[in-house]
């Protein structure tokens, strides 16, 4: 072969190996700089549940979540029928056990909802609904690991119950003002909400205005 | 080679920031002082007058006699006595839902001078 054919091969070669080294050189600099950052904000800011998850951990959540539901499970009917009774049945049972975190209507505006992490999803979007009936039916049963989500089957009847829920769910985006205000009464409160609607509804039904620091107060 | 590490720095400072939500929800409780197309001003007992934004998910419940029920934007007026759950939203605060009721002759009555 001619030198200066070998010469170019030599050249060719030294440059691809160096472009391999730069290439991987990068992406060791990536994960370093990741990780650095990764750690100095955990380091000064702690991890804290106001936070939103990231992308990435939706992702791998989304993806646990379906895996750690058994797939005969997500094919299971549900067998209860969608009566106006059954309905009634779940929406207080909803509005008892469920709307703390995930809100009377399901958007997961609460307090709870707000801040947990993750945060419990709209049930009213696509996400939930594009859930089988079955797989809904086994999350009410048996909860999602490492969320805010419990397991609440195991009771006598609570299959029964359960069902009913998934029945419900699926009806959260039609759900009507007066079966909301229905949940509202039905939702557990405290001695002290119980105080701030009874001066709320003594204030709308005549009686004098209760002065709050600024006008205002919260929960 | 210095402009790729500055973009891969910036990248991942951006890829590790985080927002905070806040959901804690307000009361807004007086009388109706104006009604905006978009927003209500509410007089509170502390004289301030507060203004909350209403949006397509606010819910309207009219009060009277102890019972409540579903109304619309279009049964509000001024003067009539109100009890907003808001939820601030940056500056401004958005009703989820605003509670109301006419004015009773014997409040009307008692209605402090200004």
């Amino acid at each position: 072969m001619p030198r200066a054919g070998l010469r170019l091969l030599r050249s060719l070669t030294y440059k691809s190996v160096m472009s391999r080294g730069n290439a991987i050189f990068l992406v060791v600099v990536v994960v370093i700089v990741l990780i650095a950052v990764g750690a100095a904000s955990i380091l000064h800011n702690g991890l804290s549940a106001h936070a939103n998850p990231t992308a990435l951990e939706i992702m791998l959540a989304r993806n646990a979540r379906h895996l750690a539901i058994p797939a005969n499970a997500r094919k299971l009917q549900n067998p209860v029928a969608e009566t106006q009774e059954n309905l009634r049945d779940a929406r207080l049972h909803f509005a008892d056990h469920c709307a703390i975190c995930h809100a009377n209507d399901g958007s997961g505006d609460t307090m709870m909802g707000h801040n947990l992490y993750p945060k419990p999803p709209d049930m009213r979007k696509e996400e939930t609904p594009n859930l089988a009936d079955g797989e809904l039916f086994w999350i009410i049963e048996n909860g999602v690991r490492f969320t805010g989500m419990p397991a609440f089957g195991g009771e006598h009847g609570s299959q029964q119950d359960s069902w009913k829920l998934v029945r419900f769910i699926r009806h959260l985006p039609q759900l009507t003002d007066e079966e909301r205000m229905e949940m509202e009464r039905n939702n557990p409160k405290g001695p002290g909400d119980r105080e701030e609607e009874q001066e709320e509804n003594d204030f709308l039904g005549g009686a004098p205005i209760q002065q709050k620091p600024e006008g205002e107060h919260h929960h | 080679m210095k402009t790729k590490l500055y973009a891969v720095l910036a990248v991942s400072v951006l890829m590790t920031s985080v927002a905070l939500a806040h959901g804690d929800k307000k009361h807004v409780i007086g009388t109706l002082e104006k009604i905006n197309a978009d927003s209500v001003v509410v007089k509170t007992a502390a004289g301030k007058s507060v203004e909350v934004k209403l949006v397509a998910s606010t819910m309207y419940v009219s009060h009277a006699g102890n019972e409540d029920k579903p109304a619309k934007v279009t049964d509000l007026a001024v003067g009539y006595r109100v009890v907003i759950h808001a939820t601030p939203k940056g500056e401004t605060l958005e009703a989820n839902e605003v509670k109301f009721s006419a004015p009773t002759a014997s409040a009307a009555a008692a209605k402090p001078k200004s």
